[in-house]
């Protein structure tokens, strides 16, 4: 700030170069700002280990998470309103039906911001055999962290986060990322 | 003059036991749904441009607002909330800059700014205390004379 | 000939007349064209004409959908409706660029003829120079990165998506970004007329003089501009809320802090001389700002709810801003000997003394306030963290700014200049300070609760008082003409922000805000008032669809807050439904209509006390700023303005 005084070509070249350093230095940061819209999303879990999901399914069977801590875990956050998620649905019942037979993955949908009766019927539609909670899954998201669906964790055996993928997923993309975790 | 000095002081007393009637008299306490709504103006809503957790509409602003009342309800301090959801979704989820580390500046840097400023303005007043009153000369006086039989 | 080629043409037109304006001028500077007021004149016609042209090509062609034009092709649709088509010219990057060349050139035209009679002033020169420096920067701007007249082949059948959905459904979108320009444009004016000052080394108090109603003018329309753009998001945006320290409402408070600050500092120049440099840094400060504002809304570096548009045009904006302060300190730095003020402050409580504490508190806002908005791409620099800065941090820092503020309106309108007595501060303040208590005294009695709001209305009632009085003794002594002039249309400017402090301090104190999930018939509670849902229905306009929820309030207001596909932008906005009573507004949006569980509506109501008093605050404020550019009582120019006070001026 300026003093209001004024002062001599001295004190007044003493109060301008900070001033000058200080804005340089606000330019250049702006200069050099990617716009916000292109930064990376935060994910905060990986290696962490996964939030509790529990909850009665579609089918009236209670599903614990804890239950499955000696296989892959893919939990996948959807809403039937979304258009990736209808577009990757088959990707999982897909992938669900590779890995049935060995037992060694399950795969739990959670609804999002979404209404028991629209799941039922997107299960109908569009088929998939796997534990969906649909009721009371607010905290269920918050504590994933999921800001926008389709989200889906893979969790590893031992319970720990793996991986988070945005947007939707494929069947061989899951694999491969079990794969290269060395799993399975 | 008596009068208004006491004029002043009923004034004072009157102004400050309002001030500490209203204070400390709350006159209907904060539901959960009030503290629950406070506290989500104080997150940012995730996926959003610049709007908060209270006045987004997106589903994640809809699940996280649910979520705080939930905390709310069970009776959960602001702080135990707030670190559920720094840890859930990022630090940048807390509208209020931590107190500590780098962001700590964010809080110092202007009460330092502005006791330079003071500091600044005192040590001026100072100087011009300091400084004698200039008075006019004979010839300001003509000056002034002179534009004054112009008028 | 086509639009496009109409538009480009009549923007390269504009572009060459800058320039040859800038050619002209410096000739003119350097001796060798002795006619060149003349012919600057001209030219500044030129410009006008040329960006006149542009805007009602744009103008034709969102009008007429003509398609060819990319940026009707991109933002105009044939479902628009007409006003906002008209409107659809700022609501996108290229054409507020235009508009903003528009108002530009048309301050530049008044310059010209303001002061037609002094063409031989080196002063007036330099001034011009840098406006037409700035003109032909933004001509350069719609040539290079935000060509507003790009052409477009549509294929057939082809209608462009219409403006964002949010910027076509109030009729508040089609004056807030004008008025917000002409506000924003006009601080151009005095900051070309302080760079004058500079580089002529005339640096007393003549540029002042001959600017200062074009610096209030300015401040009057972004005033008006922010509380228009304030009321807009509390009508459009659907979460009650006017004000939410957002970048792009931050960038465009810092020029209006500082413009405030500088109004009231101006003064002491005037009567006193002092205070030179720290005017100059306030208004070369406002107008870089504003250029760093339009930065902010442009360039997308900080996230907000109204960065409608990205767009390459950052870096140019960048550089020119980085060119402002390179300038503007250089100048500062080389006339800092001739810069020295002659007097001094005789006391802190004396009118300067209140002028100069004002100005540490604008100033500490605007720091406050830009560093808040900042800070996050600081902390991102530092150590790659992204954090947030928002409501609580900007409402803790600035909160007891503000009460000093307050204090500060209550008391400096009465301080005599030079020094004061305590008889004399006694005497004057005693009934404004009495309005104080009684505003607390009756909001207790109403059922305020909380120190920090009640000592708002304290402090609110003690400004508001000594403001009338003000006014009052000026229009006793002066009938009407003691309405007008600074000082008076100041006091009238004063009472607005004392309604806007009120109503902000209780509708931030007070506000209630709850969801309901309601199936037919189903009512809610909420601060006293009775909601009932009555059922939903859905109606089709041309560009829209919109499904409504029919909410009885108080079984007797029906409110249809309503949701709205916009099939052709393929967005869906909700349309808040608003109510203002003097005393309280109640707000209703509709989050969601849940599907598969029958007529249900899941709804947002607000109640918050006193509204309407800001955006009558607001309009108060902008007829203040109107009475205090009318001429009031001329002081004769031998009156002594940096004399000691007659015993006349220490009476009044």
């Amino acid at each position: 700030m300026t003093a209001p005084a004024g002062g001599s070509t001295r004190t007044a070249v003493w109060i301008v170069v900070p001033i000058a350093v200080v804005l340089s230095l606000l330019i250049l940061l702006l200069a050099t700002r990617e716009p916000a819209t292109e930064r990376a999303i935060n994910f905060e879990l990986r290696g962490e280990i996964a939030p509790l999901i529990e909850g009665e399914g579609l089918d009236g069977v209670w599903f614990d998470i804890d239950d499955h801590s000696n296989q892959w875990v893919v939990v996948n956050f959807f809403s039937t309103t979304c258009v990736p998620c209808v577009r990757e649905h088959p990707e999982l019942v897909e992938f669900e039906a590779r890995h049935a037979p060995l037992n060694d993955v399950v795969v739990v949908s959670v609804a999002f911001d979404d209404a028991a009766a629209n799941i039922r019927a997107f299960f109908d539609d569009f088929g998939g055999d796997w534990p969906v909670i649909s009721r009371d899954t607010g905290s269920i998201a918050v504590a994933y962290g999921v800001v926008a669906v389709p989200e889906t964790y893979l969790v590893g055996p031992g319970g720990v986060i793996v991986e988070k993928l945005v947007g939707g997923v494929t069947a061989d993309q899951l694999d491969g990322l079990i794969l290269s975790a060395g799993g399975a | 003059m008596r009068p208004r000095v006491l004029s002043w002081l009923t004034l004072v007393v009157v102004s400050l036991s309002v001030l500490v009637f209203v204070a400390v008299d709350e006159r209907s306490p904060a539901t959960n749904a009030d503290k629950a709504y406070a506290l989500a103006t104080e997150f940012a809503c995730p996926v959003c441009q610049g709007q908060s957790v209270a006045e987004s509409d997106v589903p994640v602003a809809r699940t996280i607002r649910r979520e705080i009342r939930v905390w709310v309800d069970e009776g959960r301090t602001d702080e135990f909330i707030r670190a559920q959801l720094v840890a859930n979704f990022g630090e940048d989820i807390d509208y209020t800059p931590a107190a500590s580390g780098v962001t700590s500046l964010v809080w110092i840097l202007p009460v330092v700014v502005g006791a330079v400023a003071l500091g600044g303005l005192a040590v001026v007043f100072r100087r011009w205390r300091d400084e004698p009153d200039r008075t006019a000369n004979a010839d300001d006086e003509a000056i002034v004379a002179a534009a004054r039989r112009r008028r | 000939m086509s639009n496009s080629s109409l538009g480009a043409a009549s923007v390269a037109l504009g572009l060459a007349a800058a320039a040859c304006a800038v050619v002209v001028v410096v000739m003119g500077l350097a001796g060798r064209r002795p006619g060149w007021f003349r012919e600057a004149r001209l030219l500044t016609w030129v410009m006008m004409f040329a960006a006149t042209a542009a805007v009602v090509v744009m103008e034709r062609a969102l009008i007429t959908r003509d398609f060819t034009v990319a940026f009707v092709a991109e933002h105009g649709s044939s479902q628009t409706p007409a006003l906002f088509n008209v409107a659809t010219l700022w609501s996108a990057l290229e054409g507020s660029i235009l508009l903003w060349t528009l108002v530009l050139c048309g301050y530049v035209v008044a310059v010209v003829l303001k002061f037609r009679t002094q063409g031989d002033d080196p002063m007036l020169a330099w001034a011009l120079l840098t406006l037409f420096l700035v003109a032909g920067f933004f001509f350069a701007l719609m040539v290079g990165p935000s060509a507003p007249f790009d052409r477009f082949a549509p294929p057939l059948g082809y209608d462009g998506p219409g403006p964002n959905p949010l910027l076509q459904n109030h009729i508040l979108m089609a004056f807030h970004p004008p008025i917000l320009y002409l506000g924003y444009v006009g601080f151009t004016v005095p900051f070309a007329f302080a760079i004058g000052a500079l580089c002529t080394g005339r640096v007393g108090e003549g540029w002042l003089l001959a600017t200062r109603r074009w610096t209030v003018m300015a401040w009057g329309y972004l005033t008006l501009g922010i509380v228009l753009g304030a009321w807009w998001s509390y009508e459009t945006l659907g979460w009650g809320g006017y004000w939410a320290w957002d970048p792009v409402e931050n960038a465009s408070f810092l020029p209006w802090l500082t413009g405030t600050a500088f109004i009231h500092s101006v003064m002491v120049q005037e009567r006193r001389g002092m205070l030179r440099v720290w005017n100059l840094s306030l208004v070369i400060s406002t107008f870089a700002l504003t250029i760093l504002g339009t930065f902010i809304t442009r360039s997308g570096v900080l996230q907000s709810v109204h960065a409608f548009v990205e767009s390459g045009i950052g870096p140019w904006l960048l550089t020119f801003l980085a060119v402002i302060v390179i300038v503007s300190l250089g100048l500062i730095g080389w006339r800092g000997d001739e810069l020295r003020a002659p007097g001094k402050i005789d006391s802190p409580v004396s009118r300067e003394g209140a002028f100069l504490a004002n100005n540490v508190l604008f100033a500490a806002f605007a720091f406050v306030v830009l560093l808040g908005t900042i800070f996050p791409l600081i902390v991102e620099a530092i150590d790659g963290r992204t954090i947030s800065v928002g409501n609580p941090y900007f409402e803790r820092m600035t909160m007891p700014i503000g009460f000093v503020l307050l204090f500060l309106m209550a008391i400096a309108p009465v301080l005599p200049w030079r020094k004061t007595t305590g008889e004399v501060l006694s005497d004057r303040l005693h009934w404004p300070a009495w309005i104080g208590a009684g505003s607390m005294v009756a909001a207790a009695l109403l059922g305020a609760r909380g120190w920090s709001p009640t000592l708002a209305f304290g402090l609110g009632g003690f400004a508001g008082g000594s403001a009338l009085r003000q006014v009052v003794l000026a229009t006793r002594r002066q009938g009407w003409r003691g309405l007008v002039g600074r000082t008076n249309g100041g006091m009238v400017v004063h009472l607005g922000v004392v309604l806007i402090a009120i109503a902000f301090a209780a509708s931030n104190a007070y506000v209630r805000q709850g969801e309901f999930t309601m199936a037919v018939g189903d009512t809610a509670q909420i601060s006293g008032h009775t909601l009932t849902y009555e059922g939903s229905r859905l109606t089709e306009y041309s560009n829209r669809t919109e499904k409504s929820a029919r909410v009885l309030v108080d079984e007797a207001k029906v409110y249809e807050p309503a949701i709205a596909q916009y099939p052709f932008a393929g967005r869906t906005i909700g349309i808040p439904s608003v109510r203002s009573t003097w005393t309280d507004d109640i707000a209703l949006s509709v989050l969601t209509f849940p599907e598969g569980s029958g007529d249900t509506v899941v709804l947002r109501a607000t109640v918050q006390p006193l509204i309407v008093w800001l955006w009558i605050g607001g309009l108060v404020m902008a007829a203040g700023s109107v009475l205090a550019v009318v001429p009031g009582k001329r002081r004769r120019p031998t009156a002594p303005t940096s004399a000691p006070p007659t015993s006349h001026e220490v009476l009044l």
